[in-house]
């Protein structure tokens, strides 16, 4: 399958989903209109201001109409209005977006350049100290969930040593050091898996007879390790990384918001929090679409990685 | 011998020369007597009512921006609040009739003087002169008109419509006066004027305050964004005294209170809105920063509907208080940091308090009744809450569920994020709601427990505790008033409404530079008396 026919057909996968998805979330969010008023014009609205408001949107229409009415908005950039933040959707969803782009983007590069690091190091000498003190190492930091460690780490760097500040909320603009404390955190916590995933890949691979072989033709360790081991040894670890990225962009929800991170979680935890529907809707429709891109993107890292790997096979 | 003056140079009330009597003959303690003064516009000596915001024993310093962790809610209608948070952001703006301040002592504020009738049913105000608008307009008497025909229209929807439902009529007397007459006597008008839904807004206010954030207040609006950030700067032309702070942000860090103080600790704020009990070891081990507590009428009310069954048998209610430990309550819930209540919403710290002797626990009396009210195989409720103040309230509700369960009540805790349970605060048959601290126990009885009241929860309605109250809010006189008290309190905890179990400290934080920053009762906070050192 050429390279254009895979991103055709996974693009087409891709907008199903995203359909049913859309479907569920309008179904789940939109079929008792008696609550949708209620949720956008408040519990101290009265009844005649719901039917109202209600006739005017189009709300007595058939539900199927509804729900075409809606995707068709939201396919256009229509998105409606936030009910808590009295903004537009559109105008809000981005930039958290974005912000949490940034946050991931920080712990992805700790995890990778550690995660891989480290695993590569273990997996290079396995049984060796140096081995077993990372092993211990990633288990402790992998077995810490992230809202203990953003407890611990505030409680050494912001209450004890007074280094770091506690909140980041990037209200005066981007400030490096609001963001060390939350990548500190996400990094952590992944970057231990990532380690204890590429040692064990990195330990089957030096074993393998390719590798064997190069050591007797007296290839250079380095050199037997960055272009003959690694490449075949990251395919498990880039699963786990792309695993990563739709939980660093839209999962976040306990970091952002223990540090006040104005990101996409905690959008999604003050919308859901305040029923706001309309972008609970739109912050739901958004995750699943970094989902299936973040799919669409390990596949082509795979069939980069692997050439066996058959794109055809992977769609 | 007091020198007794009104604030309008009009003959003194009869009532303020009785309680002089009293307070010469050591019948009245100095604060009563000066409270009670104030409602009557009255001070001694002239001065004792003059606005005293700084408490400040420093010079204070102008300039300077401070830094505010606060809920951004959003604001329409200073009417509508619901959440002080949003009145405070109000408050930066809009000013009142008058000011009652952390001693609970009414002040002059947009009026400058008041002077009831001797049977208090008229009430003159006279506003400051020099009182404008941010767009240029005087303040006028048509200003409070509108302002109090909207709290009081047949459709209000705000809670001001119960509160001033004494208000018969209102007329304009001069060009700085007008005249507010009450359908029965409510000596406590002019302190009911500071409540946080009664912030004046302009003559042409249309509903939305932020589109065009018009006011009378010492800060002007510039930034308002709901869940982030709120920026106020502060106005040259104010009519009154200029604030010392140039610039006042507000910082929404989420609801985590630990977050709140781990951005004082390291200087991103300057004062944070108020910490729980949870953070209070916390806030002890902080060095940078001082811890501001008090006394107030804060509380939590598990009240339930007495037209709801299992909740209309008042055996089963009764069964409920008296299986209720209170002091377990303080002691596990609040480490014992507060004041021990016994279920009827009056506070010692309230100037009309009437204490009542202290109901007893018994659980054996609990189970006969509950077994007279035929549930005597035990009894299934659900208690729902929404930890709006903190995880203490889920620790009260918690305790309860244990006590309730000795005398074969099992209790299903129902908890749902706060912004989750104000929409059905008033909704639930039994549920657990915060009360903010009112300077009078008739305010709080006015609006939560009157027969048909906008915030009454518990639909308890009484034509006895309506005219007991209507008695005690007619008296002036200290003392008088706590007598008539006796009554209202006793109508509402012998009728088992709630498990009211103890009243909260307040407690907040602020960092070392923060100066003339009072913890007020009631969580008002007027920031025109703050500076940085």
């Amino acid at each position: 399958m050429t390279l254009g026919s895979f991103l055709l057909r996974k693009t087409a996968v891709a907008i199903l989903t995203m359909l049913t998805v859309s479907f569920l979330i309008f179904l789940a969010f939109e079929v008792n209109v008696a609550d949708v008023a209620v949720k956008v014009l408040g519990q101290y609205s009265t009844p005649d201001q719901r039917t109202a408001w209600l006739a005017e949107n189009g709300y007595y229409d058939p539900f199927v109409i509804r729900y075409l009415r809606w995707l068709g908005g939201f396919v256009t950039g229509d998105w409606g209005l936030s009910t808590f933040f009295r903004v537009p959707i559109t105008s809000i969803v981005f930039p958290r977006l974005g912000a949490s782009a940034l946050l991931a983007g920080g712990a992805l590069l700790v995890i990778v350049v550690f995660g891989l690091g480290l695993g590569i190091l273990a997996g290079m000498r396995a049984g060796s100290l140096l081995d077993r003190v990372i092993s211990v190492f990633s288990v402790i930091t992998t077995s810490i969930p992230d809202f203990a460690s953003a407890v611990f780490l505030s409680g050494i760097f912001v209450f004890w040593l007074g280094l770091l500040p506690g909140a980041s909320t990037m209200i005066s603009g981007f400030s490096l050091r609001e963001l060390i404390l939350p990548v500190l955190v996400l990094g952590l916590y992944s970057m231990g898996y990532l380690a204890r995933i590429t040692r064990a890949s990195m330990v089957e691979v030096m074993g393998t007879h390719y590798i064997r072989t190069a050591r007797l033709k007296g290839a250079n360790p380095a050199r037997i390790v960055l272009r003959h081991a690694m490449r075949n040894a990251l395919i498990t670890p880039v699963t786990v990384i792309m695993l990563q990225l739709p939980w660093l962009l839209s999962g976040v929800i306990v970091i952002e918001v223990f540090y006040a991170y104005k990101g996409f979680g905690s959008l999604l935890y003050d919308a859901a929090l305040n029923q706001d529907i309309y972008l609970v809707e739109a912050c739901a429709m958004v995750s699943v679409l970094v989902v299936v891109l973040s799919q669409i993107l390990s596949d082509l890292i795979y069939g980069w990685l692997n050439p066996r790997i058959s794109l055809g096979a992977k769609a | 011998m007091n020198d007794l003056e009104t604030l309008s140079g009009a003959p003194v009330h009869p009532a303020a020369r009785r309680m002089e009597t009293d307070f010469n003959a050591g019948r009245m303690d100095r604060r009563s007597f000066l409270r009670a003064l104030s409602w009557l516009g009255v001070a001694v000596g002239g001065a004792s009512l003059m606005p005293d915001l700084a408490h400040a024993q420093a010079t204070p310093k102008d300039g300077g921006t401070l830094r505010f962790a606060c809920q951004i809610q959003e604001i329409t209608d200073p009417m509508m609040s619901q959440w002080i948070e949003a009145s405070n952001l109000y408050r930066n703006s809009l000013e009142f009739l008058t000011w009652v301040d952390a001693d609970n002592i009414v002040r002059p504020y947009l009026a400058k003087a008041w002077t009831p009738s001797e049977d208090l049913t008229f009430w003159d105000f006279e506003l400051d002169e020099r009182a404008t608008w941010s767009n240029g307009d005087a303040f006028t008497p048509e200003d409070v008109i509108f302002n109090i025909n909207r709290w009081i229209a047949p459709d209000s929807q705000s809670s001001n419509k119960t509160a001033f439902a004494a208000i018969s009529g209102m007329e304009k007397t001069g060009d700085h006066s007008v005249r507010i007459t009450l359908s029965r006597p409510v000596a406590s008008l002019p302190e009911q004027l500071y409540s946080y839904t009664c912030a004046m807004v302009h003559r042409d206010f249309t509903g939305n305050w932020p589109e065009n954030p018009v006011g009378t207040g010492p800060f002007a609006l510039q930034v308002i964004e709901v869940g982030r950030r709120a920026v106020f700067t502060k106005r040259p032309d104010y009519w009154g005294t200029p604030a010392h702070l140039d610039e006042i942000q507000y910082i929404d860090l989420g609801p985590d209170v630990t977050t709140h103080l781990a951005a004082l600790s390291s200087g991103q704020v300057d004062l944070i809105y108020r910490a729980t009990i949870a953070e209070y070891d916390l806030m002890q081990s902080l060095p940078n920063i001082q811890i501001l507590s008090g006394k107030s009428a804060n509380t939590v009310v598990m009240r339930m509907q007495v037209d709801q069954a299992p909740f209309d048998d008042i055996r089963v209610r009764k069964a409920i208080q008296l299986a209720a430990n209170n002091q377990q309550m303080l002691d596990i819930a609040y480490r014992g940091k507060g004041t021990i209540a016994s279920n009827y919403h009056v506070s010692p710290v309230q100037a009309d308090y009437f204490p009542l002797p202290a109901m007893a626990r018994d659980v054996e009396q609990a189970k006969a009744l509950l077994a007279e009210a035929g549930h005597a195989d035990g009894l299934a409720i659900e208690l729902t809450l929404g930890n709006t103040q903190g995880k203490w309230e889920q620790d009260t509700a918690q305790v309860l569920q244990q006590n309730l369960a000795e005398a074969g009540i099992q209790v299903k805790l129902n908890v749902l994020p706060a912004t989750q349970y104000w929409p059905i605060w008033n909704k639930v048959p039994f549920g657990l709601t915060y009360w903010a601290h009112r300077p009078l126990g008739s305010m709080t009885m006015d609006l939560a427990y009157r027969s048909g009241g906008s915030w009454n929860e518990s639909h308890f309605a009484s034509p006895e505790f309506d005219a007991a109250l209507d008695k005690a809010m007619a008296l002036v006189d200290p003392e008088a008033r706590k007598a008539a008290m006796e009554d209202v309190e006793r109508i509402l905890q012998d009728s088992a409404v709630m498990v009211q179990a103890f009243w909260s400290e307040p407690m907040t934080a602020a960092a070392q530079n923060v100066q003339g920053f009072v913890l007020h009762p009631s969580d008002y906070y007027r920031m025109d008396s703050i500076w940085l050192s």
